[in-house]
């Protein structure tokens, strides 16, 4: 009889298995066949950015593996096996982190969950078939980061060609560890950790990520040093810092080891490696699965039961600092643009997103930072100061797409409410245009002021890079305020979705294009001045710095006034 | 067919459902009345395993939600008030893995398809994507895909908002059909004069209190009022407020 009922619960799990591969597999068929411009034009914008992130990747790491060949720096072997340990490591730490969170959002918070649930699908079928989703998700930037490292790796040493066949295999079976292992610490978490879940979480992910940046750190510094001075002790010292990652435990030596193996083409040293890292991720894997199986409709409940059933909401002192910053604008513009920054705060998935990035991007600054201490001369220092611009203006325009375009749409069906307030709609639109730019502003001249007071360059040059991110965020927030109120989607309530549908890819595209031509037109020439000035004489009078900055302005201001126009005008005849 | 028994649930330190007893037999058509935030929509969510109670057990054909609720929710639908669709499937391929699901033979399956996108007339929209769906439309489709594999126990919360009146007839001639097949109707709305015409029994809840229960004749007895339905709904939730401000 038993043996029955597990005979029929094992045929039921394929079934559901099965049933759920293919409910993914329409879905996918249907909205191929649904491939309208709009769509088309943001597969085709998604390929062109990856390929330039993986290309300019590859770049880098070709330049990197080419200088430790060219430089016959000793032991590149171990630092290489170092690099690529690291490398996996943090990855894989990644990798943990972001399926644990895709894997919560989908398991806990979506609305096609709760209708599984209350359908018979299995607990561990739903987790696996979301499971799948979430690794989607979180591994196509492993593999376009990670690969392009390889592929730089294999060319400059033309290792054998047993690498690139087996370096899919490898990674694949590297992306199973971690992923499984964020989804059952996301399982046990919400399972087991009483209160304050998101507080912990975001209190773990800040203390890794500022353990990988400092070990990060400590990396990039000793070989460095050891390009520099090449110097056995350096690298003892080196290789003793990383040992946990080199341990013939870590997964991270795992993937190093086989792949450094079948670069050799030792086909038989790659089995035992590959053989480690496909067992042990398949094994987590059925861990997760069991513990989903057990824990995730008790999970689901306690999410759904463990706060107050109703929270209150009151005013708050960053309301009141915001309310007085704003204070030169009109009582009625700055309501409004204090109910969009009270919106806004509220919602920690929106500003989790904000804060995660800019910390990011500051730990690089800091970071970047080194080369000045290494003196490596004013030119160098002067270089990463408009890299790091750049990087912030990047920054910049991923906030605007994410979060400012998507706000005139999300006032949505409640759009009539603000249609009816006595105030003229340019005002609407002028609201959120001051939050948009004040907001992107704080955070955009606070990561390039640190950056340039770290890096110590020129004044001018400081005072250059702060103009040009006022003018970038007025002019970004224009774009995204303007097309926003020219393109709204009022039937969607998910911004993400609204910021990849086709007036957000619009946005994202133009906004792209209009930094790279500010940066270009206002900042460029003056480090191209700074760079060519010593070396070969002066080719750009100083005063073709001073026409770049004044045509940025105007660029700026355009970027405001064109698109808030037509936005305004667009506003103007909307019906509600 | 549906059992609670001592059933609380708490949302941190509030109770929103507080010591439920309820014993609802086949065929019978329940109209779960209550209040906004009185703990219709957690009982119902307990009733379908979705949430789990804090005290007492929900029992569904005989099966406990918590310990046994794959083989519970084989035996029922529930249609949320705001149904949900896979927006990038169409309406046939959603009936045909709500079929699947519930490892319905695929010739059966086929032809309950066919009854159901008849007796819900959605021949002219079913090969569509469901996105492009009005709300009525998505509100048939779910109802279509519930009564698919010939449930024991229909819960259904709101089943007529954003419905046209022939489409409420309908509705209502369809839970009359099901129960005459011995369906238990489990029924949560805010429409009173759809309870008066349809429900067997009536449950009051009142701030996770089950204030009242029993047919409309039996609850004009305990309200002293011989009103409509809307009347004795007002007095004896009036009356479970003003006793419990006074126990504060």
């Amino acid at each position: 009889m038993s043996d029955a009922s597990g005979q029929s619960t094992a045929d039921n799990s394929t079934h559901q298995g099965w049933l759920f591969q293919r409910l993914r597999w329409r879905q996918l068929r249907n909205a191929a066949k649904d491939l309208t411009g709009t769509l088309r034009l943001r597969l085709v914008s998604i390929v062109i950015c990856s390929f330039i992130v993986a290309g300019t990747v590859a770049v880098g790491s070709w330049y990197g593996f080419n200088l430790l060949e060219t430089n016959r720096i000793p032991s590149a072997g171990g630092i290489i096996g170092l690099l690529f340990d690291f490398l996996f490591l943090s990855l894989g730490v990644l990798l943990f982190f972001s399926t644990g969170i895709i894997v919560y959002g989908s398991l806990f918070h979506s609305p096609e969950t709760a209708f599984l649930l209350s359908v018979p699908a299995r607990a561990d079928n739903v987790f696996a078939y979301k499971f799948q989703t979430a690794i989607g998700f979180s591994s196509w930037a492993f593999l376009l980061l990670g690969l392009p490292i390889l592929l730089a790796y294999g060319v400059v040493y033309a290792v054998s060609w047993h690498f690139f066949l087996l370096l899919p295999v490898f990674l694949i079976g590297f992306v199973l560890l971690p992923a499984a292992l964020g989804a059952t610490a996301c399982m046990l978490i919400v399972n087991f950790i009483p209160q304050r879940r998101k507080q912990v979480l975001a209190a773990i992910i800040l203390v890794l990520v500022a353990f990988v940046a400092w070990r990060s750190a400590i990396a990039v510094q000793f070989v460095r040093s050891s390009i520099g001075r090449p110097n056995r002790d350096a690298l003892n010292q080196l290789f003793s810092q990383f040992e946990f990652a080199s341990s013939p435990y870590a997964p991270s030596h795992w993937m190093t080891r086989g792949l450094q193996n079948a670069a050799r083409g030792d086909l038989r040293s790659v089995a035992l490696p590959l053989a480690l890292i496909w067992s042990n991720g398949l094994f987590a894997y059925v861990v997760a699965a069991a513990a989903a199986r057990r824990l995730y409709r008790r999970g689901f409940n306690r999410i759904a039961t463990g706060a107050s059933l109703r929270k209150r909401y009151g005013g708050s002192r960053i309301d009141e600092v915001f309310a007085w910053l704003l204070r030169v604008f009109p009582w009625q513009t700055r309501v409004l643009i204090i109910k969009d920054f009270r919106t806004f705060r509220r919602d920690p998935a929106q500003w989790a997103q904000i804060l995660i990035f800019a910390g990011l991007v500051m730990l690089y600054i800091v970071n970047s930072r080194q080369f000045y201490e290494a003196d490596l001369g004013e030119r160098f220092s002067h270089i990463i100061s408009l890299v790091n611009l750049c990087a912030t203006s990047m920054l910049m325009c991923a906030f605007m797409g994410r979060f400012i375009y998507p706000l005139v749409s999300l006032e949505g069906k409640k759009f009539w409410i603000l249609g009816l307030l006595p105030i003229s709609r340019d005002r609407l639109l002028w609201g959120k245009f001051y939050f948009a730019a004040f907001g992107s502003c704080l955070i955009a001249l606070t990561l390039v002021a640190v950056s340039d007071l770290l890096l110590a360059v020129r004044w001018k040059a400081i005072l250059l890079h702060l103009l040009t991110v006022i003018i970038l965020s007025g002019g970004l927030s224009g774009l995204s305020v303007g097309l926003g109120a020219m393109l709204p989607n009022f039937r969607e309530t998910d911004p993400s979705k609204i910021a990849v549908g086709f007036g957000g890819t619009l946005n994202l595209i133009a906004g792209l294009m209009y930094l790279l031509l500010t940066i270009g037109i206002m900042a460029l020439p003056y480090h191209v001045h700074i760079v060519l000035k010593t070396d070969e004489g002066d080719p750009f009078r100083i005063h073709w710095v001073f026409l770049g900055i004044l045509v940025g302005i105007i660029v700026g201001g355009l970027a405001i006034w064109l698109p808030l126009r037509a936005g305004v005008a667009n506003l103007r005849k909307m019906e509600f | 067919m549906i059992e609670l028994t001592g059933v609380s649930k708490r949302y941190g330190t509030k109770t929103a459902v507080e010591q439920l007893d309820l014993r609802i037999e086949r065929g019978e058509l329940f109209a779960f009345l209550g209040p906004n935030g009185a703990g219709k929509t957690t009982t119902i969510k307990m009733l379908c395993g979705l949430l789990y109670p804090t005290t007492g057990t929900v029992r569904v054909g005989g099966f406990d939600m918590v310990k046994q609720g794959d083989q519970a929710r084989q035996l029922l639908s529930y249609l949320p008030d705001v149904p949900y669709l896979y927006e990038k499937l169409t309406g046939r391929e959603f009936l045909q893995f709500i079929a699947d699901m519930y490892c319905m033979p695929s010739t059966h399956a086929k032809t309950k398809i066919s009854h159901v996108i008849d007796m819900f007339e959605l021949g002219d929209f079913v090969d569509d994507l469901t996105e492009r769906y009005s709300h009525g439309m998505r509100q048939r489709t779910v109802f279509a895909s519930a009564l698919l594999h010939e449930p024991s126990v229909l819960i259904v919360d709101e089943p007529t908002v954003g419905l046209d009146p022939a489409s409420v007839r309908k509705l209502k001639n369809i839970l009359i059909d099901q129960t005459k097949k011995g369906v238990t109707v489990f029924l949560s709305t805010h429409s009173l004069d759809i309870v008066q015409e349809l429900a067997t029994r009536i449950g009051i809840i009142h701030q996770g209190r089950l204030i009242g229960c029993g047919s409309l004749e039996s609850l004009r007895k305990q309200a002293s009022h011989t009103g409509t339905l809307e009347e004795v709904f007002l007095k004896l939730t009036e009356e479970a407020a003003a006793e419990r401000s006074v126990a504060k």
